[in-house]
């Protein structure tokens, strides 16, 4: 009977274990992402923060927000993918800032068992489990769309574009969206593509610069919040806000005071809020390994001046405190 | 626990364990049953009963946030009738909107959306604006008293576009000497005190819509800005106050006393149902460890009361079925009445079994004493015959010194295997009983054999059981020596062995035995001339002194026999000779 009792004793251990196991569910410990942008300084990425924070909370994971001091350190960027590897992540959100040299951080990372999502821009490198952001491509086409009307039918188009560093990816396709869309323009042409670092400072001077060696140009295109900034600090410092138009990318209190006050034509604004809270929602799926989608395009606007106060507009331009 | 199950027979445990854990499964699920079906229902009308009751507070909150807005209208409008210039007013009001953080600007509109006086806590006033949303003459044309818009962005101030609500007042105001709005843009972050801290459930919330369905506000309102969420306002918005439960969720929908906005909550019965679920996974949890634990320690006392004494009863049946004589019983105290009737009983019979059993193996060896005496008793007929036909032939002869030799042996004979009834003599008597058969049968035997003696002298008054040695002495003859044709001999040893016993060993060179016949003649109740046999001998023996002693015969075909008797080294008699 000895045996018998210590049989039932061992049963009802293992029933407490099992309860246990059922309720400590809940207090297993979160699961760790690391989100990895190309900067923090930009509205842009500031809003993609609060995406990827109001998800952490949803989601119930642990993540970290980092970035490097600019848009051209892709050393600090991969150095930061190490780091996250070796803290032990179960996701990188990435943002690459050079295409090609931050593919074998990602790749290996990916061979340690860490998911990768892209957001924004991706890199060379099949271990990208999936992408979030804007179609970069329709995005340049509709920022062509909107340079060919922003000028009054009849005139020649001359285009300056200024894009930053040829190594990021969303740049690169942008700019290939657009000079798609504009080679079937018959008075329109791309007259200068100067690309600088990702700054407001080298945005602003390379646009001078493209104003005053140029004067032919009467269209300027920039692919990304420094550069539309860049643009409109030349456009109004060189006062030509009549004669200059602009398309740019992103949308901030400044930018968005500079297409009210009409140095800016128009915006291609991202959705940097739901490519923060997606990309946080799908790394979720892709570590509890129920994610289908490989590429999730977020939506990118047109706002001009005459439907920046319209009622969707505002929700897109405008965030809410 | 060997095996539970003996082909058709059931243990007695195993039976126990299986009433007992069927029934305590059958009450816990019973239990569980009913628990699970009163609680679900209880646990739907409590969240039916809170998140109402959050609903209502969000909306009593709501409606004082509103009145409060309308006050400072009012009041407002007060200091513009009391103002004697636009200045003074205009000072007055500023203060007002730095003490009051969620109001943003205060706007003094003319009836073509004319901005006519302006205090904000931003004070840089664009020159130029492209559009006022704060201005709507669609919906400033109302004649309700008070105007709200839906959340718009301010962008009447540089380098902010802030979400904020107009709320105004259409008045004759005699400062302006025409009719004017008062408008107060508002933010959000007092009404976000109220709703951001409502919580319904665990996921619950509480958001804002206007009468048109549109989202005034949420506490996820970016979200819902990005079109990362969606509220089910196109149905919601036709409903009247009150609770609805959808598959996944209730609604609790509350309107604001102006009838402007509506507060809407929103609790997920989904994760009522997961948390339930988990509650009742956890009851029953408890319920089966506990009774798990109960059931052991039941187990356990009922083991050690009823199964364990009825196992050791039946353990104690077997040893008694495989070795009667040796079996000893106490029956233990027992717990249970029964039981120990059993056992008493069980005790019982095992005594009186023993008894039973001694009585009949004593009447045995009285019997079989009796039986050998009254042989040993006997003469032999044809011995004493052969014997006075022996000596009857040498009177004829004249041989009288053989004759009187043979007169005196066979008196000795006969006087020891008297020897007054009693059973044990003296070694040296029975050494003399058989010298006394030798020398008359090595008269009947002339020149066939010869003998030897040889007698341990400190034996010699030792005692052994008399008409020991003759009948061994006859079997050598009769077996061994009657059928050589060279002389024969014959050894008699007297000795003790290494043990502590005596031996007495009767040695012939005769023609020897099979295995066979040494069995045959164990086996023989009679000697071949009538007299006590060899058998008779080792009876004795074995009755007398136990297993252990008695004959033990060796043989050789053509070499020889030799015969050893064991028996213990007796001083005096044996008590219990009958």
């Amino acid at each position: 009977m000895k045996h018998k009792s210590w049989l039932c004793l061992l049963l009802c251990a293992l029933l407490v274990l099992e309860l246990s196991a059922c309720t400590g569910r809940s207090f297993q410990s979160k699961k760790q992402i690391a989100v990895i942008v190309k900067s923090q300084n930009s509205e842009f990425w500031q809003t993609v923060k609060k995406g990827v924070t109001a998800a952490a909370t949803e989601y119930n994971v642990s993540v970290t927000f980092e970035g490097p001091q600019n848009e051209e350190d892709y050393t600090a960027q991969n150095q930061m993918i190490e780091n996250a590897v070796s803290r032990g992540v179960d996701a990188i959100v990435l943002s690459a800032i050079d295409y090609d040299r931050c593919a074998s951080a990602v790749t290996s990372a990916a061979q340690r068992g860490v998911k990768v999502v892209a957001i924004d821009s991706t890199v060379r490198s099949s271990a990208v489990n999936m992408f979030i952001g804007t179609d970069n491509v329709a995005a340049g086409e509709t920022a062509a769309q909107a340079a060919v009307q922003s000028v009054p039918t009849g005139q020649n188009i001359a285009i300056g574009i200024i894009n930053c560093d040829g190594a990021t990816e969303n740049g690169q396709r942008r700019e290939e969206g657009f000079k798609n869309y504009i080679k079937n323009v018959e008075n329109a042409e791309v007259v200068a593509v100067l690309n600088v670092d990702s700054s407001v400072e080298s945005a602003t001077s390379g646009a001078i610069h493209l104003l005053t060696n140029y004067p032919k140009i009467n269209v300027l295109v920039g692919f990304n919040e420094f550069m539309t900034l860049g643009i409109g600090n030349a456009i109004e410092k060189l006062a030509l806000g009549d004669k200059i138009h602009a398309v740019g990318f992103d949308s901030n209190i400044v930018s968005i005071g500079m297409l009210e006050s009409g140095e800016m034509d128009a915006l291609i604004v991202q959705n940097p809020f739901a490519i923060g809270y997606l990309g946080i929602q799908h790394a979720v799926d892709l570590i509890e390994g129920n994610a289908t989608e490989m590429t999730v395009y977020t939506q990118a606007s047109l706002i001009t001046k005459e439907n920046m106060f319209d009622e969707e507009n505002q929700k897109l331009l405008f965030r809410f405190q | 626990m060997k095996k539970i199950f003996s082909k058709k027979n059931v243990r007695l445990s195993t039976l126990t364990i299986v009433f007992v854990g069927i029934a305590i499964t059958a009450a816990v699920a019973i239990c569980v049953g009913l628990f699970s079906a009163v609680y679900s229902r209880s646990v739907l009308r409590d969240a039916t009963v809170s998140s109402e009751q959050v609903v209502a507070q969000s909306t009593i909150a709501v409606n004082n946030y509103l009145d409060g807005m309308k006050d400072k209208l009012s009041k407002i409008s007060e200091q513009m009738y009391k103002s004697e210039s636009i200045e003074a007013f205009r000072n007055d009001i500023a203060v007002t909107t730095e003490i009051q953080n969620d109001i943003y600007a205060i706007l003094i509109y003319d009836e073509n959306g004319n901005i006519l006086n302006c205090v904000s806590e931003n004070s840089n006033f664009k020159d130029k604006i492209c559009r006022d949303l704060s201005f709507d003459k669609a919906l400033y044309a109302t004649t309700e008293k008070y105007i709200l818009t839906p959340p718009h962005v301010d962008n009447l101030f540089k380098g902010e576009y802030p979400w904020v609500v107009t709320i105004a007042l259409k008045e004759f105001q005699p400062l302006y000497g025409k009719n004017v709005y008062i408008a107060i843009d508002f933010k959000f972050s007092e009404i976000a005190k109220y709703i951001d801290h409502v919580g319904i459930g665990r996921h619950g919330y509480c958001y804002i819509m206007d009468a048109d369905g549109n989202i005034v506000y949420h506490p996820q309102q970016q979200m819902i800005y990005s079109g990362l969420k969606e509220e089910a306002n196109a149905n919601i918005q036709s409903l009247k106050d009150g609770v609805y439960p959808e598959k996944d969720k209730i609604y609790t929908i509350r309107t604001t006393q102006d009838a402007r906005w509506r507060i809407v909550g929103v609790h997920y019965t989904e994760e009522l149902r997961l948390e339930r679920r988990t509650q009742i996974l956890v009851g029953i949890m408890i319920a089966l460890a506990c009774s798990a634990v109960i059931t052991v320690i039941m187990l356990f006392l009922f083991s050690k009361i009823v199964n364990a004494p009825v196992r050791e009863l039946v353990r104690a049946m077997k040893a008694f079925e495989e070795a009667a004589d040796t079996f000893e019983y106490k029956a233990p105290q027992q717990t249970v009445a029964e039981l120990q009737i059993l056992n008493d009983s069980f005790e019982h019979l095992v005594k009186r079994t023993k008894e039973l059993m001694e009585k009949v193996r004593n009447e045995e060896i009285v019997l079989r004493k009796t039986e050998l005496k009254a042989l040993q008793a006997q003469i032999n007929p044809h011995f004493l015959y052969n014997t006075l036909d022996s000596i009857q032939w040498m009177c004829e002869q004249g041989n009288d010194a053989d004759a009187v030799k043979m007169v005196g042996a066979l008196a000795k004979l006969f006087r020891i295997s008297i020897s007054r009834g009693h059973e044990f003599i003296k070694i040296k008597d029975e050494i003399q009983h058989a010298q006394s058969y030798l020398i008359i049968q090595s008269f009947r035997y002339r020149n066939q054999f010869s003998y030897t003696f040889r007698v341990d002298e400190e034996l010699e008054d030792c005692l052994c059981n008399k008409i020991t040695i003759q009948p061994l002495i006859e079997n050598a003859i009769y077996h061994g020596i009657d059928r050589m044709v060279d002389e024969g001999e014959i050894h008699i040893t007297v000795q003790e062995s290494e043990d502590g016993d005596v031996l007495i060993i009767v040695e012939d060179n005769g023609v020897g035995m099979t295995e066979e016949q040494c069995k045959k003649i164990l086996s023989k109740d009679r000697s071949d001339s009538g007299g006590i046999g060899v058998k008779n001998v080792d009876d004795r023996l074995k009755i007398y002194f136990g297993e252990k002693y008695g004959l033990q015969i060796e043989s050789e075909l053509d070499v020889g026999t030799k015969v050893t008797v064991r028996m213990p080294k007796l001083r005096k008699e044996p008590d219990n000779e009958a």
